[in-house]
């Protein structure tokens, strides 16, 4: 595999993302600065300038034509992808801590942390994708507070409005986009934080990283937890390959602890599982620090990896990766 | 003895695999059906909205 390291940021990688194509990379961090990269050789395009705190999260159209936002900063931005420019931006008491698309690009999930006596609250905005995108409303078109465990991870789930939320407790629920309602959880998902959350392509399953050491693979409908992933490390993110029956797990010790813990926890590589067998078949070395964030491009033909060193390198699958079949000629559905 | 243990084991894995293999790809025809009926019943729907104007609009006509 030929990765490709790209240098940008001076902090470390908050969130990384895809476009639909699969050719633009965008990447953010607690540097402020939210780039945008050439899949393909690693080029930087642009930056899209203006957060004044940590970005936490991005999310792209499907269009590849607006970037929204979130940061430390306590806004949520709406960016032109092409020109770079601030199109809109909501202000809030608390910081942004997960943005997400809706599947037909018409609304943004986000989710404001709770601090300083503000509750956690999740808002969802209808985008305004007329003219030139910056005649957006202020006002969301729903707002719900989650009692409970804080949420730390939003997306829409695999029918219209509903949310799919990762919380701090392990808890992972469905919540009505409109009344706020609980419709469906699953306590027990995970024994500690969740950390990432991402969809099939069809979103009829995802998959869940957590401080717990385990990746779970849930069915969206019914939050049954399908598959398993149990390592030895914090996992701080999990993605579904495309066109391979593997799934993707990064994380590792935080510096502060790889003190009190054994040489092969501090270990920050992107581990390769079998989706189905619930078994690792490989390992990619490469960062100095945990990985924080990963990202399979949506043509499943290279991976992404951001790192707490602040790196972000791009692994281009070469021809043995699509070749090989490590548990024999099964068939196995997408 | 050894040998012909070790593959009856693989001999068990092979078929566990195959096992785990067939439950996945059941489910998820399982699933992809139940999404198509999803999205043609929100399909159909929308469509019958659209009837029950283009309707309407004919009994104004009238």
């Amino acid at each position: 595999m030929r990765p490709i390291l790209l240098q940008g940021h001076e902090r470390s990688l908050t969130q990384i993302k895809f476009n639909r194509e699969g050719d633009l990379l965008f990447s953010c961090s607690k540097d402020h600065i939210i780039n945008v990269w050439f899949a393909h050789n690693g080029e930087r395009l642009g930056t899209y300038d203006g957060h004044n705190g940590t970005v936490w999260t991005i999310d792209v159209d499907s269009e590849s034509r607006f970037l929204v936002s979130g940061s430390a900063d306590n806004t949520l931005r709406l960016w032109s992808v092409q020109t770079g420019k601030c199109l809109y931006r909501w202000e809030f008491p608390t910081a942004v801590k997960r943005v997400a698309w809706s599947e037909d690009d018409s609304q943004v999930v986000c989710i404001t942390e709770q601090r300083m006596g503000y509750q956690c609250a999740v808002r969802i905005f209808d985008i305004d994708r007329e003219g030139d995108g910056t005649n957006q409303s202020k006002e969301p078109s729903s707002i719900f507070y989650p009692i409970g465990s804080k949420a730390t991870l939003c997306s829409f789930a695999h029918v219209p409005n509903l949310i799919l939320m990762g919380h701090e407790s392990g808890k992972v629920a469905l919540f009505d986009a409109k009344t706020g309602d609980e419709v469906l959880n699953n306590e027990r998902a995970h024994m500690d934080v969740v950390t990432d959350l991402q969809l099939s392509p069809d979103r009829s399953y995802f998959i869940t990283s957590s401080k717990d050491k385990t990746a779970r693979l849930h069915e969206t409908k019914t939050l049954t937890v399908l598959k398993t992933y149990t390592t030895e490390t914090p996992l701080n993110s999990a993605a579904i390959a495309p066109g391979k029956p593997y799934v993707l797990l990064g994380g590792g010790q935080d510096a502060m602890s790889v003190t009190t813990t054994s040489l092969r926890q501090g270990k920050f590589e992107t581990r390769f599982w079998h989706k189905i067998f619930e078994e690792e078949v490989g390992r990619v070395k490469g960062h100095f620090g945990p990985v924080n964030t990963i990202a399979v491009s949506p043509k499943g033909d290279c991976y992404a990896s951001g790192g707490e060193d602040g790196f972000v390198r791009v692994h281009h699958f070469d021809e043995s990766y699509f070749r090989a079949k490590p548990y024999g000629d099964l068939e196995i559905e997408e | 003895e050894d040998a012909a243990e070790e593959s009856n084991i693989s001999a068990e894995l092979i078929a566990h695999r195959k096992r785990l293999v067939d439950e996945w790809n059941a489910w998820r025809t399982r699933v992809k059906a139940e999404m198509a009926e999803e999205q043609n019943r929100l399909g159909k729907k929308v469509e019958s909205e659209a009837d029950k104007q283009g309707e309407e609009e004919k009994e104004e006509i009238e």
